[in-house]
């Protein structure tokens, strides 16, 4: 049996996972479209993970991503941490020199900055998502492109179109009219990545110390192009790690690792767990003019968890789980 | 008269004793919730900054209660809150016409004492000074709670929470001066013993825009859940202080403002320059990171914001900036308190 760690992912647009043994190298990952249903997802996920590496114990599970909490109930995860701590966990361990970390996902972008492998400052975009992976998708399947492509496009580029980069609906529409006015695809796309990174930069980045050693990581980081256009504008070099897309994952395992090194134990309820029925059902409370929107997870007919009312008292019936 | 001002969190309860010293009855309408939001945006100018939209909420929830005369601050220099009033007032004429809408500049105190207050509530000046007098110990005792809480929140949360209420029917209470005094010795004896200061914990200093600071309807109630994560939550802004500011009588506000100098050399309006005053002496003071918290489109809090990344460069504090509109998400707000507390942390205890 070899000893092993799962990290798990579940993010806006993918669900990733990942297993690590104890000296930090990866038997297995796999990545997937959440697609609005996270616990088909996760239950995927683990199927995936387990198919061929049928000789290991899981000692300990970490999860990550906007469902972090759905999953960690779920699979009996023993740390539940935001995705800033392990994406700067994971990137430390590739790279223990990073500075900054530009994470651009599904639905969010962040930066995290660094010194002496400790994170130290972070920002994440608060009234903007333009320049996130749904939108660059959106735009590829629009233009008949696999997004896989979406960078060589780019790249083939001499020059780039300008595009606006402040709002999501904006930069379509001028998208739309440059095309309309017979401007090469490859130069829209082009202009495409410098709005996104231009958007970046003025939003989320906005007034941060930008140092060397940079590291891209999340979806979009696939897109040579956007990696590019960061080049272009910062002026150094921008490293996109061999595992950009799993580094959530991999930062949570290794958290769980270091956690369950110390408790001796994990409450990982196994691959059983394919057979269980999970649901989610929601109620408003009607108590008060609040009207919370209570959230309760089910194991079969079991409640296992609850969360979302202000005052707390459904949820402080259940024990606190994170 | 059935006199309503806007919500202003634990202060609220100040406020209604002074109201009830000047002889009018207090008629505030429900606790803020999300429907005071929603009616407060549907009659408001779409960019204008969150604080306008809750207290309008406010002020029609508490119209439908039967208040008859609204109470509402003015006069903050350069910052929109200055025109507030202006607004309000005619939008709320539109809805409901029987009502006197009054606007109490916090710049003119003669006008305050001998004009103003008494030709409202038909008093003496003398009672409009002593209620005053009483209006600032009540808040005094407000700010000894609200420290009290803050510490235990950060160590006990839960038990905080129990006794929260307890403590407030105490203040509630309160009618006099050496109430006041007594008040306090009772507080303390509620909270000291679930104290429990064995474990470590971080500090956070809490600055920005004063209303969304102050209640916590409209920030989310981020002092509550700061304390749910084990940070013990700083912050110089409050109804006394406010209020001592107003009477010309803190001297911590020089230092405040010297101490913006080197980030802020002149106000750019509103509280801007405290915001930076403020962060600059908790940096100083090794206070563990800075929450800056502002309404989205607020004019002299993003000019704060600009002095505020300098100075966290400068000391290598982590600061997280939060801005605040009807359409911010509490998980999302959520996710990045979570994430600062821990990077604070880290940073903190070295991993």
């Amino acid at each position: 049996m070899i000893k092993t760690y799962l990290g798990i992912d579940v993010g806006s647009i993918s669900t990733k996972g990942v297993l690590i043994t104890e000296n930090r190298e990866i038997i297995a990952h796999a990545y997937l479209r959440t697609q609005g249903q996270p616990i088909e997802a996760i239950k995927n996920l683990i199927k995936e993970l387990f198919k061929d590496n049928k000789n290991i114990e899981i000692k300990g599970v970490g999860t990550t991503g906007s469902a972090r909490r759905l999953a960690g109930v779920i699979v009996g995860a023993d740390v539940i941490k935001n995705e800033i701590i392990t994406h700067a966990v994971a990137a430390t361990y590739f790279y223990p020199e990073t500075r900054t970390i530009i994470e651009i996902g599904g639905q969010d972008s962040k930066i995290i900055l660094l010194k002496d492998s400790v994170p130290v400052d972070f920002a994440m975009n608060t009234v903007c998502a333009a320049g996130t992976g749904s939108f660059l998708e959106h735009q590829a399947i629009r233009l008949g492109i696999p997004i896989e492509e979406f960078g060589d496009y780019a790249l083939r580029a001499k020059k780039a179109a300008t595009i606006a980069g402040r709002c999501t609906v904006f930069a379509e529409s001028d998208m739309i009219h440059k095309t309309q006015l017979g401007i090469p695809i490859e130069e829209i796309i082009r202009g495409l990545c410098e709005a996104i990174v231009r958007n970046y930069l003025g939003t989320v980045a906005k007034g941060k110390d930008i140092q060397p050693l940079i590291l891209f990581q999340g979806g979009v980081a696939a897109n040579i192009g956007v990696k590019t256009a960061f080049e272009r504008a910062l002026g150094i070099e921008v490293i996109v790690p061999q595992h950009f897309l799993i580094m959530g994952a991999i930062g949570a395992a290794f958290i769980a690792q270091d956690y369950t090194q110390k408790t001796k134990s994990t409450k990982f309820i196994g691959e059983n767990l394919l057979d269980i029925n999970f649901k989610t059902k929601t109620f408003e409370c009607r108590d008060c003019t609040n009207f919370c929107e209570v959230i309760e997870t089910y194991k079969n007919t079991q409640i296992i968890d609850r969360y979302g009312d202000r005052c707390g008292k459904w949820s402080e019936k259940l024990p606190n789980i994170i | 008269m059935k006199v309503a001002f806007p919500y202003l969190g634990y202060d609220t309860i100040a406020l209604k004793k002074f109201v009830e010293l000047l002889g009018a009855e207090s008629c505030l309408g429900p606790p803020l919730t999300a429907r005071t939001l929603s009616l407060g945006t549907k009659y408001s100018p779409e960019l204008i900054c969150l604080p306008f939209k809750i207290t309008l909420g406010n002020f029609i929830e508490a119209l439908e209660a039967g208040a008859d005369t609204l109470l509402m601050a003015a006069g903050a220099r350069k910052c929109r809150f200055g025109y507030y009033h202006y607004l309000q007032e005619n939008i709320l004429k539109k809805i409901d016409n029987r009502h006197c809408f009054y606007a109490i500049s916090q710049y003119t105190p003669y006008e305050f004492f001998f004009k103003k207050m008494p030709q409202i509530f038909g008093v003496t000046p003398q009672k409009v000074i002593y209620a005053t007098w009483l209006l600032l110990h009540y808040s005094a005792l407000i700010d000894y709670f609200r420290k009290l809480i803050r510490l235990t929140r950060a160590y006990n949360f839960y038990d905080a929470q129990k006794k929260e209420l307890e403590a407030l029917r105490i203040i509630e209470n309160v009618s006099s001066f050496k109430e006041v005094q007594k008040a306090k010795k009772e507080l303390r004896k509620i909270f000291s013993p679930i104290i429990n200061t064995s474990n470590e914990i971080i500090r956070i200093g809490l600055v920005g825009e004063i209303y969304l600071m102050l209640e916590p309807f409209a920030n989310y109630e981020i002092e509550k859940e700061l304390g749910k994560l084990g940070v013990l939550v700083v912050s110089k802004r409050s109804l006394y202080r406010h209020l001592k500011h107003l009477l010309k009588l803190d001297l911590f506000d020089l230092r405040t403002i010297s101490n913006a100098y080197k980030y802020l050399k002149d106000s750019p309006g509103g509280e801007a320059i405290k915001t930076v005053g403020e962060a600059h002496i908790f940096a100083k003071k090794n206070i563990d990171g800075i929450i800056h918290i502002y309404p989205f489109t607020c004019m002299p809090e993003n000019i704060a914001y600009e002095a505020l990344q300098k100075l966290a460069r400068d000391y290598e504090i982590p600061i997280l900036s939060i801005s605040i509109d009807e359409h911010t998400s509490k998980t999302g707000l959520l996710t990045r308190l979570e994430a600062f507390v821990e990077v604070v942390k880290r940073k903190k205890f070295k991993g």
